[in-house]
């Protein structure tokens, strides 16, 4: 054999072994019994306290158990580390009784525990998100399994709080021991899954936590959470059986999914789908001319365009997710010329600089509908692309007119959703857009405290109506949650709070 | 001997180049951290999120130095940056070291194997064009590279997915693998859309001098002794028709570098491009610096081995 026609022969051997169907079997095949998710963006820290993160939200909910456990669509709230509680007659004391529960590593979760993983997240200096906990000012350990927490106000949605991510229960003496920034790296938990390895960049992997609480369950032997930026590649896992989870797919690829055996159908979300307006600053601190451009915009169009029939046109800020959400509130149809007389009425210059998030296919689509329905009222509208945390700068900052925006909320209580977003008076100035109307400040700080549902009722109805009226922001629509599974699994869905609560029951088949 | 001491000679830029290093890396770090202060946008703002309070937001940026003046910052970065300590990722609160140990193993393969592949297919790729000059398959080459300069990366590499992934199943979708062999396959079609970025560049330009030294003085002195084609090309016009291609290799490797932080996203592989990505978008501010420097240390140092390879293939150069 001459040099030629060896070289000719291992270029195709090697050609052959790199392609060989050995290799392609093994590429398809799922490892036993571990669930494979896909999101895209990656997880930042492992310490629930420490983040806002969708993908740390996520994953941290996979692994730490919290007081109360809530259903697979979130309308309840049940026993879960706590197996019973009391609420004084007052409505300032919340006494809560611990099951007889171990943490991953074997050793007992105390009441302890508890009041330590909740007195972090309420006061430690750099705990991201005790916003809503605001009413909350003691938690103490009474005995080892009993926990009594004590509110400066009466507050109805107290214990619909007590399920959220960020009030996961961590081991009081391993986290002092190895210090926040360790733990947040290869934590010892409490919930179905207990921490194998986090390969930055890549995945997390966790593995059925034997001590897990509940008898019988996980059913799954582990879960590998992986980082897939690309929303094709995302997809393009799922579809080559390499994911069995993608984790939001882009709204035009869902059918395709759900032709090909997936199961690709849209979860209710409390997600709404918002333009922030700055009150503070010339056209938007006019109310005529928001409701200009609240009747310029054609709401039922840009729904359906951006999210292809999975979402509806929005009524207020206030989201059907929610408990009191007014069924018989209406969208806002589109009404060229009362926006013209409404224009014209308000005195300002017909024009505004849009702020769209660079690289959101959604902003930019909705953003370019909203400027040719707001053209046709008169008024011109510039779009600004800006990278996310520029655009998120100017926001705080107050350094805009219009910004596109998004939000979702952890609970079907609206306290938290219409603090975040209509508050005047708030730290966060009604998610930024300086709206401060006193009627609806005390309106909320009333329905917070109020018992009867009826009257509640009423309170949050009134604030729809207003809310819908002068557009703190102008809600634009309430999207569905986009994921698809593999028909291998059982039992696992988003749930409007952002989180796979049923995990410990899921299955694959 | 005389010949002996002009070898050594040649070699001795090798002693000087180190020097001319530091100023380079100098340069660049300082341009980074200019542009990334100026750029606006706060890192624990977005690192905390749009809930948390002023206290934590000043209390973690405390922690960060980042409250200091700008050049102070600076002056403190280089000075722990000569002890080796490059300062903490703000996104992933850990050393900047240790995030960058962690994920520099996929690039570095994914770059290696990238050029390996585009070596390989330029060679293969010119040969056959320039000795079968005008014939079709010169044509079919020659057409090649234009798309390949044409079709954008991102595109090749979803095509590759859905032919050789998903119709064919061969090659898994994305990552790394666990296994040097399996990394190999992981890696396959990011390593071949990283190649074929750069591949018609340097295809065009090796066959366009094989052609040029077919026709030179001594391929034509040879064919009159009656020597083969073949053999002249092999032993004679190939070698001196590198060097110009390997020049151009050494500017086309900054290509391939930039071209890595595209496809490490598309194909979902943990390196160093979707670490950079990343640091950018939530503007931490350490990592972007370390990576940058890295990036251009080694597009220096590829540059180095440029020319010490030149030297070595022909010693008429001298350096």
């Amino acid at each position: 054999m001459d040099r030629r026609s060896f070289l000719r022969t291992s270029a195709l051997a090697s050609a052959g072994l790199l392609t060989s169907p050995h290799f392609a079997l093994r590429a398809n095949a799922a490892e036993n019994n571990v669930l494979r998710m896909g999101y895209g963006s990656e997880v930042e820290t492992l310490d629930p306290i420490k983040t806002v993160f969708g993908s740390d939200i996520l994953c941290q909910g996979l692994m730490y158990s919290r007081l109360l456990r809530a259903n697979p669509d979130r309308s309840k709230v049940g026993p879960g580390l706590a197996e019973s509680w009391e609420i004084s007659d007052d409505g300032l004391t919340y006494t809560f009784h611990l099951i007889d529960a171990k943490f991953s590593d074997g050793s007992p979760i105390t009441a302890d525990d508890v009041a330590f993983s909740w007195n972090r997240m309420r006061f430690q200096k750099d705990s991201a998100y005790n916003a809503p906990f605001q009413p909350l000012t003691k938690i103490e350990a009474k005995d080892p399994k009993t926990v009594v927490m004590t509110l400066d106000r009466r507050f109805e949605p107290f214990l619909t709080l007590t399920e959220i991510w960020n009030t996961g229960i961590v081991p009081a003496a391993v986290v002092k021991k190895m210090g926040d920034d360790a733990f947040a790296k290869a934590p010892v938990t409490s919930g179905p899954f207990k921490f194998v390895s986090w390969k930055p960049g890549d995945r997390v992997v966790l593995a059925r936590n034997e001590n897990y609480y509940r008898p019988g369950l996980p059913h799954l032997d582990g879960i590998e959470f992986r980082f897939v930026p690309d929303d094709n590649t995302r997809v393009s896992m799922l579809q080559a059986g390499e994911l069995d989870v993608c984790i939001g797919v882009p709204a035009p690829r869902m059918a395709e999914l759900k032709a090909a055996g997936m199961r690709a159908d849209p979860e209710p979300s409390s997600v709404t789908y918002d333009m922030i307006v700055n009150h503070s600053k010339p056209p938007f601190d006019s109310v005529k001319f928001c409701q200009a451009v609240s009747y310029g915009i054609d709401r039922t169009a840009i729904a359906q365009a951006v999210t292809l029939g999975t979402g509806t046109p929005a009524t207020s800020i206030f989201n059907p997710a929610l408990n009191y959400f007014d069924k018989s509130l209406p969208v806002i149809q589109r009404d060229v010329d009362k926006a013209k007389s409404l224009l014209a009425d308000s005195g300002k210059d017909a024009n505004f600089e849009l702020i769209v998030n660079a690289g959101t296919v959604d902003e930019e689509k909705a953003s370019v509908l909203i400027q040719a329905q707001l053209a046709e009222v008169g008024i011109t509208v510039n779009i600004a692309k800006i990278d996310p945390n520029q655009a998120w700068t100017r926001l705080t900052g107050g350094d805009y007119q219009a910004e596109m925006n998004w939000w979702y909320n952890e609970t079907r209580d609206p306290d938290n959703a219409l603090r975040w977003c209509a508050w005047g008076t708030g730290d966060n100035k009604s998610y930024f857009s300086r709206y401060n109307n006193e009627q609806v400040n005390k309106l909320i700080d009333q329905a917070s405290g109020e018992t009867d549902q009826a009257k509640r009722a009423a309170l949050y109805a009134q604030i729809q109506a207003v809310t819908a009226d002068e557009s703190p922001q102008v809600a634009l629509y309430y999207p569905s949650w986009l994921n698809a599974y593999s028909p291998k699994v059982k039992d696992l869905i988003l749930n409007i709070g952002f989180q796979f609560s049923e995990i410990d029951e899921t299955s694959l088949a | 001997m005389r010949h002996g001491r002009q070898g050594v000679d040649r070699f001795a830029f090798i002693l000087k180049r180190p020097i001319h290093l530091i100023p380079v890396l100098f340069g660049i770090s300082l341009i980074t951290f200019l542009l990334l202060q100026l750029a606006p946008g706060d890192p624990v703002r977005l690192m905390l999120g749009p809930r948390a309070s002023q206290e934590a937001i000043d209390f973690v940026r405390a922690r960060y130095g980042l409250d200091r003046p700008m050049m102070v910052q600076y002056l403190y970065y280089l000075l722990n940056a000569s002890r080796g300590d490059f300062g903490q990722s703000i996104a992933f609160r850990a050393p900047v070291g240790s995030v960058i140990l962690e994920r520099i193993a996929p690039t570095l393969f994914l770059l290696l194997y990238g050029l390996t592949i585009s070596i390989a297919l330029t060679l293969g790729l010119a040969t056959a064009a320039a000795r079968r000059r005008g014939r079709w398959i010169d044509h079919a080459i020659r057409f090649l590279c234009v798309a390949g300069v044409g079709v954008p990366s991102y595109f090749i590499g979803l095509m590759l997915i859905m032919v050789f992934c998903l119709r064919l199943g061969l090659f898994p979708v994305s990552g790394y693998g666990p296994t040097l062999w399996n990394n190999l396959w992981h890696l396959f079609l990011p390593a071949l859309t990283v190649g074929i970025a750069v591949t018609p560049i340097l295809t065009r330009n090796l066959r366009a001098t094989f052609i040029q030294q077919m026709d030179a003085d001594y391929a034509v002195a040879g064919r009159s002794k009656g020597l083969s084609e073949h053999y002249i090309f092999t032993r004679h016009v190939f070698w001196n028709s590198l060097l110009p291609t390997i020049n151009l290799m050494g500017v086309v490797v900054s290509f391939l570098i930039g071209g890595t932080v595209v496809i490490e996203n598309v194909f979902n592989i943990p390196g160093l491009g979707q670490l950079l990505i990343h640091a950018v978008l939530t503007r931490d501010y350490f990592v972007v610096q370390a990576v940058t420097l890295i990036l251009a240390f080694g597009i220096v140092i590829t540059n180095f081995i440029v020319d010490v390879i030149t030297v070595a293939l022909d010693p008429r150069v001298k350096l």
